[in-house]
């Protein structure tokens, strides 16, 4: 008997499923081979090992939950050399795809489409709105002033809309006559942003007016930092 | 007696309006604003150089010197539940309206009056209400106002003077000392400087309305900026620096 054979039959032989004839012979070799010898040991110690503690590991927490894992994983790989083709774009295999549609569902299509589409423009145009009343209601022309002055009053938005919102948290705990006040003098500061910003408008390269609309801006800023305390 | 409930009682008119008077004294006596109303006062020994700083919410404030070595310091509340605790620190007595309340939601109106030795310097400031501060010539008279109120300074002699609110005119009566610093604005409100005539200063008048009139204060080294809404330029050879800026209203120099 050489290795190789000796090696196949080990396992039947720690199990004692081998024949006599076979076993004696196998038993011969293993007496004169120290390799395989070795193997034999230790096939022996795992078995006995796993003997001596069966039943002390642990089930799985779901056994099914187990088992289909174990499934997805081998079915993945299986798949894997269908994935593994050539790199294909998403646009691409987009494009390849083939659609079939039945009239009725064409119809619903195209009806979705022009409601996804319809919503859309009026969602995007109430921001708009939005964003003019919020905004001054002059709009620059394109020069390195009018840059400049769109840039500031940007950087002031930004400020202005997170006092705003703390003002505006704020503002239920105050007396009507204190709402009323603060209503008044925001509108007053926001007609002088917007004369100036008009007054830009017609002249872009006004510096007086740009002084006077950063002031204005300035003082817009620092009274809703001081409403936003009380 | 049930003849007596039925037939009719006669009352004089005398007897009508002193039933009249009484009631109508019950009702004042019973309005909840005639309970509202509560005063504070309180007095602080005065140094050489004492600076009064108030910060109020809403409410009148009247500043005034007397020829008394102390603070008075008076305090009219419309809520009762209003708290105000003048604090004396070093030379400095301080009023915060807003840090005693914080917490205590609306505190309505409290109006001040503040009476102090003429050398004092005066940091005030508020969210809503008027200022008037007389005769005071001490380093420092500030007048801040967030939104809308008149500041009315008169007989001022101070080195710096700041006066700025919202809505609301700005009078200043006063002198303007050599090497200080004056400054003036509103958003929307009109603005008048009286000085005396022979007042010098360097001064920066800025009014998009245009509406700027220096009267005899105006002199051919004045520089036209901005088409007519800002006037730079040198009176007499005072070194003292003026600015006064309105966005809606005017500017208005008189003589005093």
């Amino acid at each position: 008997m050489n290795c190789e054979k000796c090696q196949e039959l080990v396992g039947e032989l720690v199990d004692g499923a081998l024949s006599p004839e076979d076993e004696s012979t196998l038993t011969l070799h293993l007496e004169e081979c120290l390799a395989c010898s070795e193997v034999r040991n230790d096939l022996q110690s795992i078995v006995s090992f796993c003997q001596s503690h069966r039943g002390e590991y642990s089930a799985p927490p779901n056994e099914t939950a187990l088992w289909l894992r174990i499934r997805n994983v081998i079915e993945t790989e299986v798949q894997l050399p269908a994935t593994a083709l050539p790199a294909q774009g998403f646009w691409s295999r987009w494009m390849s795809r083939s659609w079939e549609l039945s009239i009725p569902q064409l119809a619903a299509s195209a009806a979705a489409m022009v409601l996804i589409v319809s919503l859309g423009t009026t969602v995007l145009l109430r921001r708009w709105d939005n964003g003019a009343g919020k905004a001054p209601v002059a709009t620059l022309p394109n020069s390195d002033a009018a840059t400049r002055v769109r840039d500031r009053m940007r950087e002031q938005q930004q400020a202005m809309d997170y006092w705003n919102h703390r003002v505006e948290a704020n503002k239920v705990r105050w007396n009507q006559q204190m709402r009323d006040t603060f209503d008044r003098n925001v509108k007053a500061l926001d007609e002088t942003v917007n004369e100036r910003l008009n007054e830009l408008n017609r002249n872009p390269h006004d510096e007086f007016s740009e002084a006077m609309l950063n002031a204005a801006l300035n003082d817009k800023l620092a009274m809703l930092r001081d409403f936003s305390d009380l | 007696m049930s003849i007596r409930l039925l037939s009719p009682i006669r009352f004089s008119v005398a007897q009508i309006f002193s039933a009249l008077v009484v009631l109508a004294v019950l009702c004042s006596c019973a309005s909840p604003t005639a309970h509202a109303q509560r005063s504070v006062s309180k007095r602080f020994p005065a140094g050489k150089n004492v600076r009064v700083e108030l910060k109020n919410i809403s409410g009148t404030i009247t500043v005034e010197s007397w020829n008394r070595n102390e603070i008075k310091i008076t305090a009219s509340l419309e809520a009762p539940t209003a708290n105000v605790t003048p604090k004396l620190m070093g030379e400095c007595v301080s009023i915060d309206v807003m840090g005693d309340n914080r917490g205590r939601g609306d505190v309505g109106d409290v109006n001040f009056k503040i009476q102090l030795p003429q050398d004092s310097s005066v940091d005030i400031e508020t969210r809503r209400g008027n200022i008037t501060v007389s005769n005071i010539r001490g380093g420092l008279v500030r007048a801040h106002i967030t939104s809308e109120g008149d500041i009315t300074l008169s007989g001022i002699s101070a080195s710096q003077v700041l006066a700025q609110n919202t809505i609301g005119d700005i009078f200043f009566d006063g002198d303007f000392s050599r090497g200080g610093t004056y400054q003036f604005q509103s958003t929307k409100g009109n603005i008048s400087v009286r000085i005396p005539s022979d007042s010098a200063f360097r001064l920066v008048a800025q009014a998009p309305t245009k509406k700027i009139a220096l009267n005899e204060f105006w002199n051919n080294g004045f520089k036209n900026l901005g088409d007519g809404r800002k006037f730079v330029g040198d009176v007499g050879d005072g070194r003292s620096s003026v600015m006064v800026t309105t966005f809606q209203g005017s500017i208005t120099f008189l003589r005093r």
